[in-house]
């Protein structure tokens, strides 16, 4: 039976529990004195319950255990130099086997693959079997378990509220372990590629030119002609992210300001949704406006002034991120504003300050916390962001601090090594990991501190 | 204007609205919300250096009243005020009247206790700094142990004033506020209930607070409590549905209120 069909089953089981149960205890209640303990459709619920979570889970693992399970089964059967043979030559067998048993067949297979094969397509469809012998049996096992327990004395919402409570746990759970495994993988690469490249000469060296990475490096561990020095890289990013900072933080904080102080209700319900529509341009655009409009605007007025600029140059794409980031800023800061109690500024005001003197010294303090959260995310935008660099910003890694000169990033760097088809064994490829590593680590500490700080200075009003 | 009770509200005022010394001198004012008649024609008095309080029941108009004498209701964008409203003699919702100088004249303090989520010196050295009082750090230091020992708290926060204004009891915050409030050094101070979030014991001591204070200030309070009328005020005007229905001395209005509906509400008939 296939899955789909699987889950349908399993889902009619569970409702045919649900209405079961509901039944079960109307009955019983109408012949017991006893009024049911919760409401009648708990008692639906728990046996619904009961009925299709495990069983799911059941189809979940089984769904990705058994192309992992068939392979080791399968290996017995090919031939002793590919089983002894190297780990791609295998993986590249399995998966023909693969395509054949699923009718994908090119040219004329040798008859010791048609025969693994044939055993492939026996194993699966037992695996099939097997899950939905388990599946239907769990289901229907755990379904006729809580019906049974269904009676007016049992307290079938707290055990409805447990499963969901758990549920709950679950998806969060979901969302932590995503991240460590993110950051795990993340690691394991860049270990690969420090057993290549000395971390001292990856954190420390001013060169980045990962080009001319020739097999002699990743092979036989001699010295290939590329350098790995991030330096520049991370030079580049902070260049362009102070600069998009320096444009979005002012603006941004003066419209939260206004809208959420001087301007009228009218006013705050138009400028508000128009500011927003920024944040949901697509980066493309914003990398071709910086590239085609403002970098062209960059170099002329600088030349206008005597000054050289490069056609792609941090001016223009840290000017054009920091318009796309604004209403991060000012969209997040509004609101914090926003919450800043009335009874605050009644204060304020009836203390005989200004508008101004009320916001600077005492809204804002208040927000402040709230405030840092939002430059915060702008920070974390501005680092991460790639389109605009790549188009506007170029791709030579020159160490400088000259807004006026090309400069790369760290995500522009990544994005160049990992397009296209890439040996996942060579320095290059595997520089981009511990790019990503180390990006993710800064990013963090930047967290930690602003944290520190908001700790530090925050004006708490409750 | 429904739901008097079956009892005709007088078209005047009962009582003497006018006084000899008179700070604020209402005439015919009017407030509304939108469409909505806040305050209806009233007219009246304040009395320097003396407390003048105003009673009613909830929705009568009397925080909104209160509201006009320093135009807080400005910050509401729907609430316009007509008639006048004569503080020496010159109208404060005159175009040429800059508000910030003048609610520093009127200072206010609110229902809810309401510190600067500040330390206690910060919330109290606040109006000092906006308005440029003290000259000097340790004139500075000077004008906020002033205001805090007029306010009754200096004993009880004098070794903690890095501390946040926030972690102190409800009792101490209203009087944090209100020691903020004298160190602009107002003229006149409004309180908006001032002691409805407070238990009897700090209520009591604000009362003997308002006492102290009414011999340099002019104070005007509205509260929901006739008893705490009765023992701070000197004058009270009663307010009806955004109308002044009776004014009068205390003591006079209390023991023998000439309208019937100021009866009613002081002999505890409804409100």
């Amino acid at each position: 039976m296939d899955v789909r069909t699987l889950i349908f089953l399993v889902g009619v089981i569970g409702l045919s529990f649900y209405f079961l149960g509901r039944y079960r205890i109307v009955t019983q209640s109408a012949q017991a004195v006893q009024r049911p303990h919760s409401l009648l459709h708990y008692y639906g619920l728990y046996p619904f319950f009961l009925a299709i979570i495990p069983s799911c889970f059941i189809i979940a693992i089984m769904q990705v255990a058994d192309g992992f399970v068939l392979s080791i089964l399968i290996e017995q059967y090919l031939p002793a130099d590919i089983r002894g043979g190297d780990e791609f030559n295998k993986t590249i067998t399995l998966s023909r086997i693969e395509n054949i048993a699923s009718g994908v067949i090119f040219g004329s297979p040798e008859d010791w693959l048609i025969a693994a094969a044939n055993k492939w397509l026996i194993w699966s469809e037992r695996a099939q079997l097997t899950t939905t012998i388990l599946a239907i049996s769990s289901s229907i096992l755990l379904g006729s378990y809580a019906y049974m327990k269904v009676n007016p004395g049992f307290r079938s919402r707290n055990a409805v509220e447990q499963i969901i409570l758990v549920m709950m746990m679950f998806c969060s759970g979901v969302a932590i372990l995503t991240t460590i495994g993110i950051i795990f993988s993340v690691i394991f690469e860049s270990l690969r590629f420090f057993a290549l490249v000395s971390p001292m000469e990856f954190l420390m060296g001013l060169t980045w030119n990962p080009q001319f990475e020739g097999a002699e490096r990743a092979g036989s561990g001699q010295e290939g002609l590329a350098t790995y020095g991030s330096v520049p890289l991370f030079a580049g990013t902070f260049l362009i992210s102070a600069i998009a900072l320096t444009v979005a933080v002012p603006v941004g904080l003066m419209a939260a300001i206004y809208l959420s102080e001087y301007a009228s209700p009218r006013i705050r319900a138009t400028v508000k949704p128009l500011m927003e529509i920024l944040a949901g341009i697509p980066t493309v655009v914003y990398g071709f406006f910086a590239a085609l409009t403002v970098a062209p605007l960059v170099r002329g007025a600088g030349e206008s002034i005597g000054l050289t600029v490069a056609s792609e140059s941090a001016l223009a794409a840290g000017l054009v991120m920091g318009i796309m980031i604004i209403p991060f800023v000012s969209s997040l800061s509004d609101d914090v504003i926003n919450a800043v109690p009335q009874s605050l500024r009644d204060a304020a005001l009836g203390l005989g300050s200004t508008r101004s003197e009320m916001t600077k010294q005492v809204v804002l303090p208040a927000a402040l916390p709230g405030i840092v959260a939002s430059v915060l995310l702008a920070v974390s935008r501005a680092v991460g962001e790639t389109m605009i660099v790549v188009m506007a910003a170029g791709l030579a890694a020159n160490l400088s601090a000259n807004p006026l000169d090309a400069v790369t990033t760290v995500t522009a760097q990544i994005v160049t090594i990992l397009v296209g088809d890439q040996e996942f064994e060579s320095a290059k490829t595997l520089s981009a990991f511990a790019l990503a590593l180390t990006l993710i680590v800064i990013t963090l500490v930047l967290n930690l501190i602003a944290l520190q700080i908001v700790k530090k200075y925050r004006e708490q009003y409750d | 204007m429904d739901n008097f009770n079956g009892i005709e509200p007088p078209m005047d005022t009962v009582g003497n609205i006018r006084v000899n010394n008179a700070r604020i001198m209402c005439n015919n004012v009017f407030v509304h919300y939108s469409d909505k008649r806040a305050i209806d024609n009233l007219s009246l008095d304040i009395e320097a250096q003396k407390v003048t309080a105003f009673i009613g029941p909830s929705g009568c108009g009397k925080s909104t009243f209160l509201r006009c004498l320093n135009r807080m209701n400005d910050t509401i964008a729907t609430c316009s005020v007509t008639g006048e409203i004569l503080l020496d003699n010159q109208d404060i919702y005159a175009p040429e009247i800059d508000v910030v100088p003048l609610r520093a004249r009127i200072g206010m303090v609110f229902q809810k206790a309401n510190p600067f989520p500040k330390s206690i010196f910060d919330n109290v050295a606040y109006g000092p700094k906006i308005h440029g009082l003290a000259e000097s750090k340790s004139h500075l230091e000077n004008q906020v142990e002033e205001a805090l020992r007029r306010a009754g708290l200096w004993e009880e926060v004098k070794d903690r004033l890095d501390q946040p204004g926030t972690g102190l009891s409800g009792g101490q915050q209203q009087r944090l506020c209100i020691a903020r409030t004298i160190a602009v050094s107002p003229e006149i101070i409004l309180m908006d209930e001032p002691c409805s979030a407070l238990d009897p014991i700090a209520t009591a001591k604000i009362e003997e607070l308002i006492e102290e204070l009414s011999e340099k200030y002019t104070i005007v309070i509205v509260t929901h409590s006739m008893q705490q009328a009765a023992r701070v005020s000197h004058r009270t005007a009663y307010f009806h549905l955004g109308r002044l229905i009776e004014v009068g001395a205390t003591k006079e209005l209390f023991t023998s209120p000439h309208h019937k509906l100021t009866e009613n509400y002081i002999t505890g008939r409804f409100g």
